[in-house]
């Protein structure tokens, strides 16, 4: 039933001394422009939500105009960073007890707000609707509790990667989180509060309330206060992780003297909850009681909402409710009665955000006519605190914390995202190719490599920015916070859902972002680019003098020994550092020679005696060399073979990436020196689209709509994917249902360890999708 | 099926019988094929026996060879025949001793040297069982027997199944006998829970089953109120408030929670309010605990029997078995879950289903199921009301000796297969449980009439001096059972 009781507060208040330990002006950020006002009042626990925008600046590229300007410098392209407003979902959960102090706080900083109405929801609404409206001078206007707890789970689904993860105590990685579905209805959500609703959701709009049950958190509560005389929830459940439950619980054995075969039941088995305790003659230990009760009231919702799945055909069931939230002691009792009673067939999942959903579902009922849905939305992992392990060995001023105050926030992305429509199953697809979480060493070691660059990235940020006074101390501020994560990273792997190479790296753009250094690489990608330009009618006359042969070969040569520029890599970073003279020519002397490390490329050159392709799909990694003297000859051979391109670059910048603003410049300077270019853009041969994205990694599921658009249009026959970030860290394993070319230079002994190679080993694999995997899936609806 | 239950009757065992045993042990010089089920409290004893008694045979007369000494058409005689019947008899376990004594010592024609043994306490007493009765003892599968047990008396007992209604005028509504008794539903709830789908007489499958059982209500209960009786817990429960101990919808939203379908009283969180409830009342959570449990039992057979596609939903074991108050409970509990769509029923046998399918493994060469049998009214005690207003002399008796008798048709018996609808047919045409004026009327009569069948029995046997003293048998045992039945309609 509901997740509220009503009850709860005296067991909150006990520490009521209305002191916030962090500074509030670092909890409710950014509150001055908020605006749509959402609240959801719990037992104990109050979610305020608000919509803000937020300034930051971001760095732009704009050419010369080369015509009205004389040409002062040789520079290409003018770098300028703007402001830009971008809009942001904040969230903030904090106990009750400090429901005033944080209404005092928001009025008084509430500046540019039109707002007259305040969205409320949960069990506490109308208890504190007069202190709100007081307060803030806003009306109270409530919200249906189920209706914004499944909108709250529908939003988390949707936009938020790693949402859901299954949980194994005993896994190396106690949290495994789920990639994210294409589609995610229908779906089961039982919610544990003081009872318990079993929902079935089959939209956005519809879904019912299919079964429910009097026995859930408030029981285990009550009965165990009953029983242990221990009045606190958390105090209960702490007991139960310790007690021994078969003192009070009659087993299989206890009847049979064993198991009972011929029924399936083994002698371990609870045969009857409480069984013993009708005829024992002296009182059991508290934690004994405690656990039988824990374990009679998991396995009984674990076999309800195991027979509501089979009833109504649901495989995903999420819970959620007080009675789960961040308790690994019954998340571990819910994931084992369902893998009791469904034989694994279902998985018991759980939320990251669970305890956001009513307010995250209010504020969307406040904001309808603004579509919220029509956006897509990106967790900032700076701004947002992550997932706490409560597990009880865990220093207990973490755990209060994360009891009390926790904060989300949400990107609203410019633009919408979807899937690449040439995956070949989207639902199984996972970008990733390490799980850190579950690998220690990997974790071990990529920790220490991104604190380790940690300085050089410090240095190069306050390089960006020389004409800024105050850059050294955001400079610092942001050292500080990647600092801090990678730290909280090191005890919870888990925080914000899978840790993998490229959320480590996603990480650090948010919190560059996060300080207003948006673009600390843009005057050394500048640099290069133009210092590239120039080689590039050199480069393509002496490939021209090569037979057919040579130059297929040449080219994929080229393409490498552009991609061993890359400043995301230390092992380069440190050479182009010290010797700024590394040169194109070097770089190709620097490559693994043939047989590579993974070399399909015999497979390759015989396609391409074949048939041209109808249209590439190519996804490019870096600035400078790379674009200009590795991928645009290889473009130019594609066109003059007949097969149309479409160039993936990203939406933002990420380290030194060529972003889709720069390649546009890049493209049409290039367009200016090359006929065959410039044929291809006249043509639209050639399109340059933005991927979306603004990491050095690719999620194939989060591109955007645009560019799915143009891949369909184009009935796209081949991807290529380049560089360390795109085609190892992620997508190595990525199965696509067209022909696939995946090429990188491994930039990193230990990865290149790892793979069984040496640094600069080149990886080189083209894939042809199994018969029957053919193209029918692209034809356009 | 429980363990622990044998202390609750041990403290009033004092090894005497209060009815003459063989009243109780009848028939019991030819007895064969003996069977028993062992409960937690409750010993169920089975055997088969042959009883020898009169029957009025019609002849006519030869009028080719005989002369006509008289212008009758037929001539009448008696004769002795012997016919097959089944005995069954309940006592609690603290008379089990007493009973195997009394059998050993009145055991005359038997080469049987096997006996029958189910059910949970089989163990415990094997080697008293084999010392007493020099018999061996053999062990059946507990299950297999409660099913097979279940089956027969679905099939061969008319009326075995009812409705429980607790405020309707007749508290149990009998379900006419169906031609297919398969596929249903048994719901076992012992100190567990057993449920268990029966699809034909030798094909079943424990589909699912609960911790949360009579156990879990004795064991919580006893916690909660520190009664230890499993009966006083029951009396507790069906005088308490529930409303004080759980948390209903209205706690939580003052009201329905109308856009969910839920009405304001309706128990959201059992045990909800006790968190923070200054005051323990041990009646009300001897309730909130009945609801609990009744509930969530409720709850799990409907989704088993949706799952399975079944609609006949039986209900047994020690927690349901003549308990008023679990029965109002469950029935309860599976209309507030199915809307009406599925019945819980109960077994008037219930009690017996171990010892009738232990006995019937043991009978397998005589083929009992390719007989008809019907259930002997003179020799079986009715299905006991034991609501607490109940005389307490008759929840004890209820408790301790009870008795089935079935006697075996010479012929099977079927349907008519010119009815129309086998499975609607009712043979009665007024229900007297249901009519009360009607049913007044009819006792009233057949009370009224019964000096003149006693003198017309008289009259029939002229030639026997001690037909008197049967007639009068006769007369005190019927009038006795109208008597039962003016108070216990069912």
């Amino acid at each position: 039933m509901a997740e509220w009781s009503g009850l709860h507060s005296s067991t909150s208040r006990h520490t009521m001394d209305k002191s916030i330990t962090l500074p509030p002006d670092e909890i409710f950020r950014n509150l001055e422009n908020a605006k749509r006002f959402a609240i959801d009042i719990g037992g104990s626990l109050t979610k305020l939500a608000y919509y803000s925008t937020v300034q930051h600046k971001v760095a732009k590229v704009r050419s010369f105009d080369h015509a009205t300007k004389e040409a002062t410098s040789d520079e290409l392209y003018e770098i300028s960073v703007q402001e830009e407003v971008t809009a942001r979902l904040h969230f903030i959960k904090f106990e009750n007890a400090y429901i005033e102090t944080c209404l005092d706080f928001v009025r008084d900083h509430l500046v540019n707000t039109d707002t007259k109405v305040i969205k409320a929801t949960g069990g506490g609404a109308h208890k504190f609707k007069e202190l709100i409206e007081r307060k803030l001078g806003l009306r109270v206007d409530k919200e249906d509790e189920m209706t914004c707890l499944i909108k709250g789970c529908n939003f988390v689904l949707r936009n938020i990667p790693h949402e859901a993860f299954v949980y194994a105590k005993h896994a190396d990685s106690e949290f495994r989180f789920q990639t994210t579905q294409p589609d995610i209805f229908p779906y089961l959500l039982v919610n544990i509060g003081s009872g318990v609703s079993i929902v079935k959701v089959e939209s956005e709009d519809k879904f019912e309330r299919i079964g429910g049950s009097s026995i859930g958190g408030g029981t285990f509560w009550g009965l165990g206060a009953l029983l242990t005389k221990t009045k606190r929830f958390d105090e209960l459940l702490q007991l139960a992780s310790k007690g021994q439950h078969t003192s009070v619980d009659m087993l299989v054995k206890d009847i049979y003297g064993g198991s009972y075969g011929s029924l399936g039941l083994t002698g371990d088995l609870i045969a009857s909850s409480f069984g013993k305790s009708a005829t024992a003659d002296k009182g059991f230990p508290k934690e004994d009681m405690a656990k039988s009760l824990l374990h009679m009231i998991s396995n009984d919702i674990g076999q309800l909402a195991c027979l509501y799945a089979k009833l109504h055909n649901l495989s995903r069931v999420y819970f959620g409710g007080f009675f789960i939230r961040g308790h690994p002691v019954t998340m571990h009792t819910i994931t084992y009665s369902i893998n009791f009673f469904t034989k694994g067939e279902v998985q018991a999942l759980f939320l990251r955000h669970e305890g956001y959903l009513g307010a995250i579902g209010a504020f969307l009922k406040g904001a309808e006519e603004d579509n919220p849905n029509q956006y897509s939305w990106g967790e900032n992992y700076a701004g947002s605190s992550g997932l706490m392990s409560v597990s009880p060995d865990m220093n207990p001023m973490q755990r209060a914390r994360s009891g009390t105050f926790d904060m989300l926030e949400m990107d609203r992305l410019e633009r919408k995202l979807v899937n690449l429509p040439l995956l070949q199953d989207a639902s199984s697809y996972i970008p990733d190719t390490v799980d850190l979480a579950e690998d220690a060493l990997a974790r071990e070691y990529w920790l220490y490599c991104f604190e380790e660059a940690l300085d050089g990235v410090v240095k190069r940020a306050l390089a960006s920015q020389p004409d800024m006074p105050e850059a050294a101390e955001r400079a610092e501020k942001f050292r500080q916070k990647y600092r801090h994560k990678l730290q909280t990273l090191r005890h919870q792997p888990f925080a914000y859902g899978s840790l993998t190479v490229r959320s480590l790296l996603d990480t650090r753009e948010h919190c560059l972002n996060e300080f207003n250094f948006p673009d600390p690489y843009s005057k050394i990608k500048q640099r290069e680019n133009d210092m590239a330009l120039k080689y590039y009618q050199k480069v393509v006359k002496s490939l021209e003098e090569l037979s057919w042969e040579e130059r297929q070969f040449a080219l994929i040569r080229g393409v490498l020994a552009g991609n061993v520029f890359d400043w995301g890599a230390k092992a380069v970073s440190d050479v182009l550092e010290s010797e700024p003279e590394f040169g194109f020519e070097q770089a190709k002397r620097k490559l693994e020679e043939r047989p590579w490390l993974v070399d399909s490329y015999d497979q390759w050159f015989e396609r391409l005696k074949g048939p041209p392709h109808k249209c590439a799909l190519f996804f490019v990694d870096n600035s400078g060399l790379d674009i200009i003297l590795g991928v645009m000859p290889f473009v130019r051979e594609l066109l003059s073979r007949g097969t149309e391109v479409v160039l993936a670059s990203n939406s933002a910048p990420a380290l030194n990436d060529v972003t889709n603003g720069e390649l546009q410049i890049l493209t049409e300077s290039i367009a200016a020196m090359d006929p065959v270019i410039q044929a291809g853009l006249r043509e639209d041969r050639l399109t340059l689209v933005q991927s979306g994205s603004s990491s050095p990694c690719l999620d194939l599921s989060r591109l955007d709509k645009v560019l799915a658009m143009v891949v369909r249009e184009r009935k796209t026959d081949l991807v290529i994917i380049e560089g360390m970030g795109r085609a190892i860290h992620t997508n190595y394993y990525a199965m696509l249902s067209c022909e696939s070319l995946k090429m990188a230079v491994i930039k990193n002994s230990w990865l290149a360890d790892r793979l069984g190679g040496k640094l600069f080993s080149v990886v080189f694999k083209y894939e042809v999708p199994a018969a029957g995997h053919d193209s029918e899936a692209l034809t356009p609806p | 099926w429980t363990t622990a239950g044998g202390v609750t009757s041990r403290h009033t065992m004092d090894k005497s019988i209060t009815l003459p045993p063989d009243e109780i042990f009848r028939n019991l010089e030819n007895a064969k094929r003996f069977a028993i089920d062992i409960g937690g409290s409750l010993t169920k004893l089975a055997y088969y026996s042959t009883v020898q008694h009169k029957v009025a045979k019609v002849r006519s007369f030869d009028h080719a060879t005989k002369e006509a000494t008289s212008d009758e058409l037929y001539e009448i005689s008696v004769q002795e025949e012997v016919t097959a019947r089944l005995h069954f008899i309940k006592f609690e376990n603290a008379y089990i001793e007493t009973c195997l004594d009394f059998v050993r010592d009145h055991l005359v024609n038997t080469d049987t040297k096997v006996i029958k043994a189910t059910g949970g306490g089989a163990h415990k007493f094997k080697e008293l069982i084999e010392r007493k009765l020099g018999l061996r003892v053999d062990k059946e599968d507990e299950m297999t027997c409660l099913i097979k047990g279940c089956n027969f008396v679905l099939r061969n007992i008319p009326h075995e199944a009812f409705v429980y209604a607790k405020h309707a005028d007749s508290e149990f509504r009998f379900q006419t006998t169906q031609p297919d008794i398969f596929p249903y539903l048994l719901v076992n709830i012992g100190s567990g829970v057993s449920i268990v789908k029966v699809e034909s007489e030798d094909k079943f499958e424990r589909i699912g089953g609960s911790s949360i059982g009579g156990g879990t209500f004795w064991g919580l209960g006893a916690l909660l109120t520190k009664t230890k009786r499993f009966d006083e817990l029951l009396q507790l429960a069906s005088k308490g408030q529930h409303t004080s101990v759980d948390m209903l919808v209205k706690d939580i939203y003052g009201g329905s929670y109308g856009s969910l379908g839920l009405t304001g009283d309706l128990i959201a969180s059992s045990f909800g309010k006790s968190a923070t409830a200054d005051k323990e009342f041990r009646c009300y959570m001897a309730k909130s605990l009945l609801h609990m449990i009744s509930n969530d039992i409720g709850q799990l057979a409907c989704l088993y029997a949706k799952l399975h596609n079944l609609s006949r939903v039986y209900f047994g074991g020690f927690f349901i078995r003549g308990h008023p108050v679990t029965m109002h409970t469950i029935t309860y509990s599976i209309n507030f879950f199915t809307k009406g769509e599925v019945q819980a029923l109960f077994l008037r046998h219930e009690g017996y289903l171990g010892a009738i399918g232990a006995f019937l493994k043991g009978a397998e060469e005589d083929n009992p199921n390719q007989y008809s049998w019907g259930e002997n009214y003179a020799g079986s005690s009715g299905l006991m009301s034991v609501s607490p207003d109940m005389n307490p002399m008759q929840r004890a008796r209820s408790g301790t000796f009870d008795m089935l008798e079935m006697d075996r048709l010479e012929r099977k018996l079927v349907n008519l297969p010119l009815l129309q609808d086998a499975s609607s047919y009712i043979p009665d045409t007024v229900d007297l449980a249901e009519d009360a004026l009607a049913r007044e009327y009819w006792l009233y009569c057949f009370e009224e009439a019964l000096d003149g069948v006693v003198k017309r029995a008289l009259a029939s046997q002229p030639d026997m001096p001690e037909a008197a003293e049967r007639a009068e048998k006769f007369r005190q045992k019927y009038r006795h059972k109208l008597q039962t039945l003016r108070h216990q309609p069912l």
